[in-house]
């Protein structure tokens, strides 16, 4: 039997310190703990995790039925063009939307959007495959570089949001990083695209303005007395 | 059992129609979960022999049915949750873990909301708050561990709160008492002021930290008489002082009223024998802003406010402003997901701010006499707190009074506080605790 010497409590035998203060128990009669099981279990539990398995079931019966349909349509009434597999295509989008949310739980964020972005890239060129005859160079100009810098940067967020403390402040800070960034990448897509030298125009008035919001935001979350009384006239 | 009610019984398993709307406080705590939140309580009874696990899984398969409202799962409607049977196997009893209270996920668990746990001779049920309140829960634990008693071949009668599982349920125990004495001619208005926070480091999701108090409730009594009080006023006084001192240490230039949410059991002073919720909060309060007060003196307030609200009236008028919320036909009809939202941050900005911290009090625990020789003590955790502050629940069965402590926080200071006021007013306080060692 051990009292703690700080707190004045009898301690249960097991305890090798006060669960109040964590003064050691000193026990000149008993230098060594009694080993043998405390109070508690020491496995801590997990919640079981769960499977969205019936949401998952219809979401693919009503995604495969929809292309199945469509593309029967498409081959036995509506025969003149083969606008079943842009339906198919968007099917196949959804589906990798809705994979890691619903079937799938346990996929990395990083691979889950990833996987979005290949499947919007992949729906383009179906979409150019179907659509133009002579160039596909739209695709490969504009359409492709674009979901390839939206997904870059979508990765890019959910990382920072990640690693560093998120709040509505820092959200905010690396949302407006990042729009004036697109704009340029767009405008200088565009202007490649449409033979134009290479000068930005309308997306220098956005980075202009980003940059006004980020220096405050940055001014903002710097000092603890701005965050603070941001934090109070505009909580909700 | 006459043939009558051998009918009656076959009648209401064969209804498969049966669901139950929430009950008034039922109604709050589906919409505060979150992944890592939810509102569970733990009710635990230590036995004097090691718990055998087939017995106890058998014991609960032949009590759960006796419960309706405990054997269900949640259900969202367009405007409002329900409950309905689930029939899917299970619970399982399971062996015990380190961070009880753990969040219920409504779909995880077979979609039952109540968890049975054993661990060397304890035996403790964690239900979630929407099916009832610690008196249900009681009855629950009660009757399993009677059930289990007679497996092992003991005979215990049924009485106070350990039910005949052979009988029907009575309708009264699955009623919404609430709204039965929810009719006060005026609705006063609900306290709404911020009171002082408990702040401290948060623990990683998935932890719990118990502390344990047992002590004699003879000493306990003799010291509250000292300052005469009751038991519940004595505590509540010490709890104050705990967190009066804490505040004082830790923001000394911003003092706020110092506030503790106390459920009140309403069957006390409207007679029902619902399972279900049927309890409401009271606020024994000091504000340190008029002035430094003594223990003595945070006695006598409490005592006062005790003898002023909780009685039959104050009471009928605070169920009666609770229920009108549900009563209002305007409410009634918007969606789900809009009162989901509009509650949720009614909770997190007024309610959770209007206290600084929980605590209840199971009073002193009734068991039928030949149940008496197998049961050393019973212990109560009123669960996960929804912000980080610290939750109290008392419970006493024959001599032995448990205070067990609950917290999401590191730091320990207000049990310490707590505790060393009880040893400094001469009662001999045994501690028992799941915390991490930290060196």
């Amino acid at each position: 039997m051990s009292y703690c010497v700080n707190c004045g409590v009898e301690l249960e035998a097991s305890l090798k310190e006060c669960p109040l203060c964590n003064t050691p128990v000193i026990n000149p009669k008993q230098p060594y703990p009694i080993a043998g099981s405390g109070p508690y279990p020491s496995s801590k539990g997990q919640v079981e995790v769960v499977k969205r398995k019936d949401l998952g079931i219809l979401l693919s019966v009503v995604l495969s039925a929809t292309s199945i349909t469509c593309f029967l349509l498409n081959l036995f009434v509506f025969k003149n063009s083969l606008w079943s597999f842009l339906v198919i295509g968007i099917c196949i989008c959804l589906f990798f939307f809705a994979f890691p949310a619903v079937i799938y739980t346990k996929t990395p964020v990083y691979a889950a959007l990833l996987a979005d972005g290949v499947a919007v890239g992949l729906y383009l060129y179906l979409i150019t495959f179907l659509t133009t005859t002579a160039t596909a160079r739209w695709f490969w100009q504009l359409g492709l570089p674009i979901v390839i810098s939206v997904t870059a940067l979508i990765e890019l967020f959910t990382l920072l949001a990640h690693k560093f403390p998120f709040s509505v402040l820092t959200g905010s800070l690396y949302f407006f990083i990042e729009v004036p960034v697109f704009c340029v990448t767009l405008e200088l897509l565009i202007k490649r695209f449409c033979h134009v030298p290479y000068r930005i125009t309308w997306s220098a008035v956005v980075l202009t303005v980003c940059v006004i919001i980020d220096i405050t935001l940055i001014t903002i979350i710097a000092k603890k007395r701005l965050r603070n009384e941001v934090r109070r006239r505009l909580h909700f | 059992m006459s043939i009558s009610d051998k009918k009656k019984t076959a009648s209401f398993k064969n209804k498969r129609e049966v669901w139950y709307k929430l009950d008034l406080s039922a109604i709050v705590y589906p919409t505060l979960q979150r992944k890592d939140f939810s509102s569970v309580y733990r009710l635990s009874a230590l036995m004097k022999e090691e718990i055998e696990p087939v017995l106890l899984q058998k014991a609960l398969d032949m009590t759960l049915p006796r419960f309706p409202t405990y054997k269900v799962a949640i259900r969202k409607g367009l405007f409002w949750r329900y409950l309905e049977p689930n029939n899917r196997p299970g619970p399982f009893v399971t062996p015990d873990i380190k961070n009880p209270c753990m969040p219920m996920p409504f779909k995880a668990n077979n979609r039952y909301l109540l968890r049975v746990y054993y661990y060397g001779r304890r035996i403790s049920l964690e239900a979630h708050h929407c099916l009832g309140d610690g008196t249900g829960g009681m009855c629950v634990l009660q009757t399993l561990i009677a059930v289990y008693l007679k497996l092992q071949g003991h005979s215990v009668t049924p009485s106070g709160f350990v039910l005949d599982i052979d009988e029907m349920p009575d309708p009264e125990e699955l009623e919404d008492a609430y709204m039965r004495y929810a009719n006060a001619r005026v609705r006063p208005p609900r306290p709404g002021e911020k009171t002082y926070r408990v702040s401290g480091t948060k623990e990683p999701f998935y932890t719990l930290n118990i502390i344990d108090g047992i002590m004699s409730v003879k000493e306990v009594m003799a010291v509250a008489r000292k300052y005469d009080a009751t038991l519940t006023e004595y505590i509540n006084a010490v709890l104050l002082y705990a967190l009066l001192q804490k505040q004082e240490n830790d923001a000394p230039y911003k003092i706020r009223p110092v506030k503790i949410a106390m459920p009140v059991n309403l069957r006390r002073f409207f007679p029902s024998r619902t399972l279900r919720n049927f309890i409401t909060m009271v606020y024994p309060s000091i504000d340190p802003r008029l002035g430094d007060y003594t223990f003595e003196e945070i006695v006598e307030q409490v005592h006062h406010y005790m003898k002023y609200y909780i009685s039959e009236k104050f009471l009928r008028g605070d169920i009666t402003t609770n229920a009108a919320t549900q009563r209002n036909p305007v409410i009634r009809v918007v969606p789900l997901f809009i009162k989901d939202f509009v509650v949720r941050t009614f909770y997190t900005k007024v309610q959770d701010k209007n206290s600084s911290a929980g605590l209840t009090n199971m009073g002193a625990l009734k068991v039928p006499e030949d149940m008496k020789p197998y049961i050393e003590r019973f212990d109560i955790y009123m669960g996960q707190p929804f912000s980080s502050r610290t939750n109290c629940a008392i419970i006493s069965f024959e001599d032995i009074l448990t205070i067990n402590f609950a917290s999401s926080i590191v730091e320990t200071d207000v049990e310490c506080n707590f505790f060393r006021k009880l040893v400094q007013d001469g009662i001999h306080v045994k501690v028992e605790s799941n915390r991490e060692i930290r060196y």
